[in-house]
């Protein structure tokens, strides 16, 4: 989510961390994972934060893209990782938000504290620059 | 709906989380963890307050305790409290009585004093004592009063000049005895 491996690594070593000295505040409504989940997100905003990356509000209206057959057996994952790494800060965030961590547009504006259609939006355009971006390193074929 | 490459991206999520922390990373983990339970050095002022209310209790109860057990001897007036003269003056009288019966103890242990005088020396001696005990009370009911002063003086004096005329007395007997001896030799 942060986008390099070494914030990567600071950001789960402090969500550890914190979980440690915040464990007493672990009230048991969600379950632990989740929680530890919220955290290493949380951790992970403050670090994009300091990179003064803003998570601005988007209402125009992009247009879902038409569903593209993909060949999996040839998109080799650690290309796909790699351009999802290389997608700007705030795409990024959303993308993983929504397709890796499993959180819905109503979670992920609540998080980055935005509007539902903003978090649809940013997605969208999140998905259509990662799909241009594989489309030039020639790992997308259009049927 | 999902899009093919939202289902890549789906079906492969395993595959995202499954990275490895780079090397070292169990290491520099340690080194933040160790740093991040470093007692901080927090002063809770709740159990210092708390300590010191019990000190201030126990200090305070010694201190009753002391006041009720040992009750502080009041600060003794005497001739030498009125002035530095009547100090001076005390300090000479006690002085002259303390040296006579240093010389009274001395003659007693030469065996120059009878025990019927070592008796008559010792009623002497509660005399003064009482006569003194009530010119203070006299001395405290009125401290400025010249009479009392003036008793007080007078009971200075008498003793030393009982205690020196005994000692003298005494001394004078000495001498004798020592003059027969050598004439006897």
């Amino acid at each position: 989510m942060v986008g390099n491996e070494v914030d990567a690594e600071d950001v789960m070593q402090e969500a550890f961390l914190k979980a440690f000295t915040k464990i007493d505040t672990y009230e048991g409504i969600v379950s632990f994972g989740a929680w530890l989940k919220k955290i290493v997100i949380n951790r992970s905003l403050d670090q994009l934060k300091k990179r003064k990356v803003k998570f601005e509000e988007l209402n125009e209206k992009i247009p879902d893209e038409e569903p593209v057959r993909i060949e999996i057996s040839e998109i080799q994952m650690d290309q796909l990782k790699k351009a999802i790494q290389r997608l700007p800060d705030g795409y990024r965030v959303v993308l993983s938000l929504y397709l890796l961590e499993g959180y819905d547009h109503e979670e992920i504006a609540q998080i980055l504290g935005i509007t539902n259609v903003s978090s649809r939006s940013q997605y969208l355009r999140a998905k259509l620059k990662l799909r241009q971006m594989l489309h030039k390193e020639e790992l997308f074929e259009y049927n | 709906m999902h899009d093919e490459l939202e289902r890549l991206i789906l079906h492969n999520r395993s595959s995202f989380q499954e990275n490895e922390p780079p090397e070292g990373h169990f290491e520099r983990f340690e080194a933040k963890l160790q740093k991040a339970s470093k007692p901080v050095r927090k002063i809770s002022f709740q159990p210092i307050l708390k300590i010191a209310a019990i000190v201030v209790f126990a200090l305070l109860a010694v201190n009753q305790a002391r006041i009720y057990f040992f009750p502080e001897k009041q600060a003794t007036l005497s001739l030498g409290s009125i002035s530095a003269e009547y100090r001076e003056v005390e300090f000479y009288y006690t002085n002259a009585i303390q040296l006579g019966m240093k010389q009274w103890d001395k003659l007693k242990n030469e065996g120059f004093i009878s025990e019927s005088e070592q008796e008559m020396m010792q009623k002497e001696q509660e005399d003064f004592d009482l006569m003194y005990q009530k010119l203070l009370e006299d001395l405290k009911a009125n401290p400025n009063d010249e009479r009392v002063i003036n008793a007080m003086l007078e009971y200075y004096q008498s003793r030393m000049n009982v205690i020196t005329l005994i000692i003298n007395k005494l001394q004078e007997v000495k001498q004798q005895k020592y003059q027969i001896n050598e004439t006897e030799i």
